[in-house]
């Protein structure tokens, strides 16, 4: 599988910062040294969640449309499979944005979903600041951001 | 018995709760000897790398385990009998390349006098979500196991599963089962989380009764829209089949509903309890039923407002009517119930407790009226979904509880929770 894939594989409780790893594909990594503090919207999904698949191409729509601010989109495949079948899912939901490494989805020490999907918006100091449940549209992602005044613009 | 005894907690009648139990201190009358509930460890006559196992007892009293084991792609559905006190070597059920294996969503066994039913799940096309029930049936005179049978005959590429079976006379097996038959035809099986005209259908819940070679005697639609991704639970009351499972109206009030087999027909679904948990989303965390003769308990998972809840609702007329929900779990639980209904008519829950990604496997035990009687912690477990849904039944007075140990390389636990006698007695 040559589809590109984003990773983010750490991001300290205080250093707040996120490495991003470049997947040339599902098993083969390189990490880069580039690190950020932003705000996330983590979503979570399954590959046999129906309103999960719905919600995809909103929010790659909508990563495309923050790609220039200081807010990301990365996902979380709920089922925990090992990462080499995670991002083979990934690949075939389409899902364009980065999904996490388990490890690094500890370290935000969040509840479970209880509902698929669920999407948490964290601060860069790596705070719950909206739980949102049950599939998305762009604008209830918009007006959720919108509502926690977020800085959503270009930096 | 034989096994050997592990742990052991006497936990007094007067013991509410251990973790999470909320209110409901009022102490009931159980019909049990003795007050005491012994947790005691079993072996597992399964390997690593099992999991998805379920434990399930036979109206003779005798207690069988089904699990999975994995090699690579290849996953194998094998079961064992407790026969005096070991397990008997486990069989090969069936196993395939080409299994959809899912946490929430596995095989199960159904044990009817000298027959069995066995289900699983297999792939049936090229898209990722497509797949199909297949059951095969034990042949008691040749001692064997016919090939898996596609159960739903619509032929449409489409999840299938959260499978429920029960033995029925004439070794006839009752099987309910979500169907998404409805849901194909986009490219892309979904149900969009409000309906719109151009969308496809949503899942359903069907049922059918099959003789003891898989022919259809009878097939039914229950539902027309209910939940995506929640397993159903049937039981046979004094009236015939009840099945439970989590509805989804057009406003997305995702609850909990009935619907009953009473003199050859279905009734019309009503919830268990209105709770009014409004959510476009899969809280993949389905009911469990048990019945007892007009006896029937209902134990279930709900948030509402993101408040998690486990309640318990008992019914004394085969499940028409249901009692106000009582309370087993809050708060830190995720769920994943089961339920029981003991010979002295008490009731027994299993539930999950988390606290971060660490978890414990609980038991509560109620009167037949619902009141509080004790909790036991049967075991700590992960909150990961590997660590699966943990399944009870019971035999008499005695609780079978399994899940799958993910503190190492994954295996299938078993334990038994001896209440209102000692071990051995």
């Amino acid at each position: 599988m040559k589809i590109v894939h984003s990773m983010i594989v750490a991001a300290g409780l205080v250093g707040l910062a996120l490495a991003m790893i470049q997947l040339q594909d599902s098993r083969a990594a390189s990490q880069s040294p580039q690190a950020e503090a932003k705000w996330l919207i983590v979503n979570y999904w399954s590959e046999w969640c129906a309103p999960c698949r719905l919600e995809i191409p909103v929010l790659n729509a909508l990563n495309e449309t923050l790609s220039s601010t200081n807010v990301t989109i990365v996902g979380v495949n709920f089922d925990e499979d090992p990462q080499g079948i995670t991002l083979s899912i990934a690949a075939d939901m389409g899902i364009e944005f980065p999904t996490l490494a388990m490890d690094v989805v500890a370290e935000f020490k969040l509840r479970a979903p209880d509902v698929l999907p669920t999407t948490y918006i964290l601060s860069p100091a790596r705070e719950v600041v909206a739980k949102m449940i049950g599939a998305q549209t762009e604008e209830s992602l918009l007006a959720q951001l919108a509502s926690l005044n977020l800085p959503v613009e270009k930096d | 018995m034989n096994y050997s005894t592990a742990t052991v907690f006497l936990r007094p009648l007067t013991t509410i709760c251990i973790v999470s139990c909320v209110g409901f201190t009022v102490m009931s009358t159980s019909l049990l000897a003795a007050d005491v509930a012994v947790l005691e460890s079993m072996p597992s006559p399964a390997d690593i790398n099992s999991s998805l196992s379920r434990v399930i007892t036979d109206s003779k009293g005798q207690v069988y385990l089904s699990w999975v084991t994995r090699e690579d792609e290849l996953a194998t559905l094998s079961y064992s009998k407790f026969e005096g006190g070991r397990w008997t070597d486990p069989a090969i059920i069936s196993s395939g390349e080409n299994w959809f294996n899912n946490w929430a969503d596995f095989p199960s066994l159904m044990v009817n006098d000298d027959n069995m039913a066995a289900h699983w799940l297999s792939m049936s096309a090229e898209g990722t979500y497509d797949y199909d029930i297949k059951v095969a049936f034990y042949n008691a005179s040749n001692n064997s196991w016919g090939e898996g049978i596609t159960i739903h005959k619509d032929g449409v590429s489409a999840e299938h599963g959260f499978v429920a079976m029960l033995p029925m006379s004439e070794g006839r097996t009752f099987i309910s089962w979500l169907d998404g038959r409805e849901t194909a035809g986009s490219g892309d099986h979904i149900t969009p989380p409000r309906a719109e005209p151009a969308m496809p259908g949503a899942m359903t819940l069907r049922a059918g009764i099959f003789d003891r070679t898989g022919g259809t005697v009878s097939e039914w639609e229950l539902d027309h829209r209910v939940c995506d991704c929640c397993q159903t639970s049937a039981a046979i009351s004094a009236t015939g089949p009840l099945v439970v499972y989590r509805d989804r109206s057009d406003q997305e009030i995702r609850d909990i509903y009935i619907t009953r087999y009473v003199k050859g027909a279905w009734t019309e679904p009503m919830p268990i309890h209105n709770d009014g948990w409004e959510i476009a989303g899969c809280p993949v965390n389905g009911p469990a039923i048990a019945a007892r003769g007009e006896q029937v308990a209902v134990s279930w998972f709900t948030a509402k407002d993101d408040a998690p809840l486990v309640q318990l609702v008992v019914s004394t007329d085969n499940g028409k009517s249901f009692s106000a929900p009582v309370l087993v779990a809050s708060q830190t639980t995720n769920g994943r119930v089961g339920t029981t209904i003991l010979e002295s008519g008490d009731i027994a829950v299993s539930w999950m407790d988390m606290e971060g990604p660490e978890a414990k496997i609980m038991l509560t035990r109620f009167s037949a009226e619902g009141n509080l009687l004790e909790t036991t912690q049967i075991a700590n477990s992960k909150a990961s979904r590997r660590s699966g849904f943990p399944i009870i039944d019971s035999v008499g007075n005695d609780v079978y509880v399994t899940w799958t140990d993910i503190s190492g390389a994954a295996q299938v636990k078993v334990a038994s929770v001896i209440y209102g006698r000692n071990p051995g007695e």
